[in-house]
């Protein structure tokens, strides 16, 4: 990987893309009929599938069962084909784990679980296609489900991971800049508040860029927003026009 | 099994006591507990004591074929077992949420950061490398294992040696340290974890939190550094919105401490370096003599005992007058006898009789049995009034039928023998 | 036997008139409806800062100064008064649970049922121990809404002739909020069915019964074999609601009826085609603007 320049002397990327620049994000809502909420999400090459059925009654352990809020059940699987060598095990690996409790954090402090005590809220994600931000697009991808199965939400949940590399923040990561030892921040952001739902960083940064890099990661959150923005909003006039109304 | 739910008053409690930034050990708020760093007697064995959580990490190696997109690089690998002697709440087997979330926090902080330079680890390019094995075993859980075992890893890997190798031609030769003196691994950094716990929604912060305060926090921010203020890894978890003011402040906070921690850490591997060429003892064996390794081991906290003369004075005046006591048992029918204190019938007020005979105790509590004797014995040549100082539990009577008008004696209900024994040994005095 | 197969197409996009894009009420999570606080907060919205802020994505309802935003999709949130088709999922002491698509499992308590033969009478032991006898898991029923717990969930009753447990017929699962709120769910269809439009967007297709016979509590089911006309009916009807369901059309009595009659030219398994199903839901939705305007 030495030789492959991350940020070129004019600063241009991997892909052409500017240092700020995010990828194409690409979303519809409810393609699935049975579920209560779906969507399906692209950011660049990677793919994510993210289906909500709640709240509904928690079935299997009634111990499980919180008095006063509802227990957010998070499953995140990657399908065999979605890396460029089959996976051998697409879910129960501790990667895996740790991605579902990471998502289940996240949506634990942005949903608002005290309106539905005793009952439970699935969230399933799946990437299709694999091309680095794994976790960021599965967020985006989750949030826009959990809107289309009009769960109540304190505000969107953007996500998105930012690398370092020569001095510059690169915001959106892809699978190549991710695995050239970049050190990279994973922020999952509630834009209008600026309260963030989740941090994760590996590799080295020195403490004197954090704050430029969380800020990168900041600003970049609040693009996708926008884009997650436009996409309820074009979904919800087609339902309203659809029922006459 | 399942842990004990913290119950209410205990909570409301904490949290209380959180937002009047006092804790429950007295320590300030980014104070970290006492920490202890012990080594055993092989390279890379060391027990760490943070507070009473105590974690012991053990490092080994092994020569192995390299990964296939690596072929030059040696192998890490981490472990973090969590078994059922740190907690109750651990089950053995399971693999439990917080388990994974230990070894992925354990792992990106290293492995991630480059702490160990892996192309040293390379014998035969492609064919043979080390693996370094990182073995991590919780002994107590008092809060904070992510710190420790942290603390612990680091201070194994730097207290590592590994055996020297040498290559012929085709042919490797590990060499027994005996042949030759094993080699140290060439540590770049140290990163060290600080845990920051957050308590009502991100309003209240604390360095190192206790078992009890884990339980009531509301969130945990994990920033692993190393002493050239180089940030590692950072992971937040728990249901918690952060600001970035919080994150940044934390950061600030864990580069004082990290630097504290290594310096002690440093200064830990020099020590055990010089017992070690001074050929003096050294290792787990010898910490024992000197109780350092039992748990709950107190130091010792000093009293304050000026004003206690005024105070028992004070007590005692304002102490009621203590009712009349009877010296020789009242027998009002065959078969019941009353002593004591007030003469009225107080069957079913068992816990009041009681209460009131501890206010006017003016021992300090002993649990030995000895001097309960004594006071016994002296009591009784008083006026045959037996209390027993530390009666929590029931009084029980044992009555003798046989001879009516014989002294009832009252033991304590923590063991007939002992009662028994110490019946036996009062007849003979009468 | 011919497959029929085709290839993907592009999806229709919806023709949005200008208009469309300036509608201020509605909303997304996160919205600030408005800083007045002279408001009631009502579902789907919270206070934060003094605002006024969206919790769902949907339309914003006000009622004098009560607001609330109503989501496009939710669970059955249920009303005291609303009619229910569920299905059994547990029995328990003294009560059934009964599963009605909405947040918890509604429960039907054993006093809540009439009793075979329709003897009013006190409930024994000996009741409770043959509650398996009256309705097992999975077994459908229809039921009202008699009052709604502190939780939310939901508590049922069968005591009229007309809940109960329901026997042969056709289950159609659709989403709550297509179903129009109306007099009376129960309705008998001139086409020759009988059917049973669920606020919890459960749908019960079932044969008009031939005579009204003693009903015995609603417990009684009839095994004898349906006519093929009358099961040629009900499948045409089913297919009908879901092609109402897909293109998001109110279901009531007249729009179902409606649906079946612009159906009748096409073979009853061709109106799950999908121009099929366009076609038939445009001739539906120009016959009720006919009748109301």
């Amino acid at each position: 990987m030495a030789g492959l320049e991350l940020l070129s002397d004019q600063g241009y990327r991997l892909d052409g893309r500017k240092a700020s620049e995010l990828r194409k994000v690409q979303a519809r809502m409810g393609v699935f009929a049975q579920a209560d909420g779906s969507a399906y999400l692209e950011q660049g090459n990677t793919k994510a599938l993210a289906v909500v059925y709640g709240p509904h009654e928690i079935r299997g352990s009634r111990s499980r069962a919180l008095h006063d809020r509802a227990v957010i059940n998070c499953q995140y699987s990657m399908a065999t084909f979605s890396t460029a060598e089959r996976k051998r095990r697409p879910h129960g690996d501790r990667k895996s784990t740790e991605m579902s409790l990471h998502l289940k954090q996240t949506f634990e402090a942005a949903v608002m679980t005290q309106l539905f005590p005793r009952s439970q809220i699935d969230i399933y994600v799946k990437i299709l296609q694999s091309d680095g931000g794994n976790y960021s697009v599965c967020v985006n991808a989750a949030t826009l489900a959990v809107i289309d199965a009009g769960i109540p939400m304190r505000d969107y949940v953007c996500a998105c991971t930012v690398g370092f590399v020569d001095e510059t923040p690169l915001a959106d990561l892809c699978y190549a800049e991710e695995s050239g030892r970049v050190s990279s921040l994973a922020l999952a952001l509630l834009p209008r508040g600026g309260q963030i739902a989740l941090l994760q960083m590996d590799a080295r940064l020195h403490q004197d860029h954090l704050e430029t890099l969380i800020e990168a990661a900041m600003t970049a959150c609040k693009g996708v927003s926008k884009v997650l923005d436009e996409v309820v909003r074009q979904h919800l006039q087609e339902a309203s026009v659809l029922t006459g109304e | 099994m399942k842990d004990t739910p913290l119950s209410n008053c205990e909570r409301d409690f904490l949290l209380k006591a959180i937002e009047e930034k006092k804790r429950l050990d007295g320590r300030q708020t980014y104070d970290y507990r006492k920490i202890k760093i012990t080594f055993g007697t092989d390279y890379g064995c060391c027990f760490v004591d943070l507070g009473k959580t105590r974690v012991m990490a053990q490092v080994s190696c092994e020569l192995v074929a390299p990964k296939e997109n690596r072929p030059n690089e040696g192998v890490m690998f981490f472990n973090i077992e969590l078994s059922p002697m740190a907690s109750p709440a651990f089950e053995q087997g399971r693999q439990s949420e917080l388990s994974v979330k230990l070894n992925r926090q354990l792992e990106r902080c290293f492995r991630n950061s480059k702490c160990i330079d892996t192309e040293s680890l390379c014998v035969v390019s492609g064919e043979k490398v080390w693996q370094i094995r990182v073995d991590v075993h919780m002994l107590n859980h008092d809060g904070n294992l992510m710190d420790a075992a942290s603390v612990a890893a680091i201070t194994a890997l730097c207290h590592f040696r590994r055996p020297d190798v040498g290559i012929q031609g085709d042919e490797v030769t590990v060499y027994s340290p005996e042949e030759r003196d094993p080699i140290p691994l060439s540590v770049y950094h140290m990163p060290i974890s600080v845990s920051f716990s957050f308590f009502q929604q991100g309003t209240y912060l604390l360095v190192d939190p206790c078992e009890r305060e884990e339980r009531v926090m509301d969130g945990l921010l994990m920033i692993a550094m190393n002493k050239h203020r180089e940030i590692c890894s950072i992971q937040s978890s728990g249901g918690i919105m952060l600001l970035k003011e919080q994150v940044m402040r934390c950061s600030k906070i864990a580069s004082v401490k990290v630097s504290e921690i290594t310096a002690l850490i440093s200064k830990a591997l020099e020590n055990d370096k010089k017992a070690r060429k001074e050929g003096g003892k050294f290792g787990f064996a010898e910490s024992m003599p000197q109780e350092r390794i039992t748990a709950l081991k107190k130091d010792e906290t000093s009293v304050e005992m000026s004003d206690v003369s005024e105070k028992a004075d004070e007590i005692i005046q304002k102490a009621e007058v203590p009712h009349q006591t009877v010296p020789s048992p009242v027998v009002p029918v065959a078969g019941v006898g009353q002593i004591g204190e007030d003469l009225q019938h107080t069957w079913g007020l068992d816990d009041e009789d009681d209460d009131e005979e501890e206010e006017h105790k003016e021992d300090s509590d002993e649990e030995q049995d000895e001097k309960n004797m004594d006071v016994e014995h002296e009591k009784e040549i008083r006026g045959c009034v037996v209390e027993i100082s530390d009666s929590e539990e029931e009084e029980v009577i044992i009555l003798q039928a046989e001879k009516p008008g014989k002294t009832p004696i009252k033991t304590g209900s923590d063991s007939h023998q002992k009662g028994a024994a110490a019946a036996s040994r009062k007849r003979p005095n009468k | 036997m011919a497959v029929d197969m085709r290839l993907p197409t592009l999806r229709k996009t919806v023709a949005l008139q200008d208009a469309a894009f300036d509608r201020k009420d509605l909303v997304v999570p996160g919205d600030v409806i408005t800083s007045d606080t002279g408001f009631m907060r009502g579902h789907g919205t919270y206070v934060d800062d003094e605002k006024l802020t969206a919790s769902v994505a949907g339309e914003v309802q006000r009622v004098d100064k009560l607001i609330c935003v109503r989501p496009l999709k939710t669970r059955f949130n249920g009303e005291v008064g609303d009619v229910v088709v569920g299905r059994i999922t547990e029995v328990q002491q003294k009560r059934w649970k009964v599963e009605t698509n909405s947040r918890l499992d509604s429960v039907l308590l054993l006093s809540s049922v009439n009793l075979p033969g329709g003897e009013l009478r006190r409930r024994s032991a000996e009741d409770e121990l043959t509650m398996r006898e009256y309705l097992q898991e999975g077994d459908l029923i229809s039921a009202e809404v008699q009052s709604v717990f502190s939780d939310g969930a939901l508590s049922l009753h069968t005591r009229s002739l007309k809940y109960g447990k329901l026997g042969q017929g056709v289950l159609v699962q659709l989403s709550p909020s297509l179903i129009k709120r109306q007099k009376t769910h129960f309705h008998n269809l001139p086409c020759g069915a009988s059917i049973i439009l669920g606020n919890n967007g459960f749908v019960w297709l079932y044969p008009t019964p031939g005579q009204q016979e003693e009903e015995a509590g609603g417990f009684y089911t009839s095994l004898e074999p349906v006519s093929l006309s009358d099961r040629e009916v009900i499948s045409r009807l089913r297919n009908c609601l879901l092609a109402l369901a897909a293109h998001k059309v109110h279901l009531y009595d007249t729009s179902v009826l409606y649906c079946y009659e612009s159906s009748l030219q096409h073979q009853v398994k061709d109106i799950l085609k999908p121009e099929v199903m366009e076609e038939i839901v445009m001739l539906t939705q120009q016959k009720i603007l006919e009748q109301e305007g």
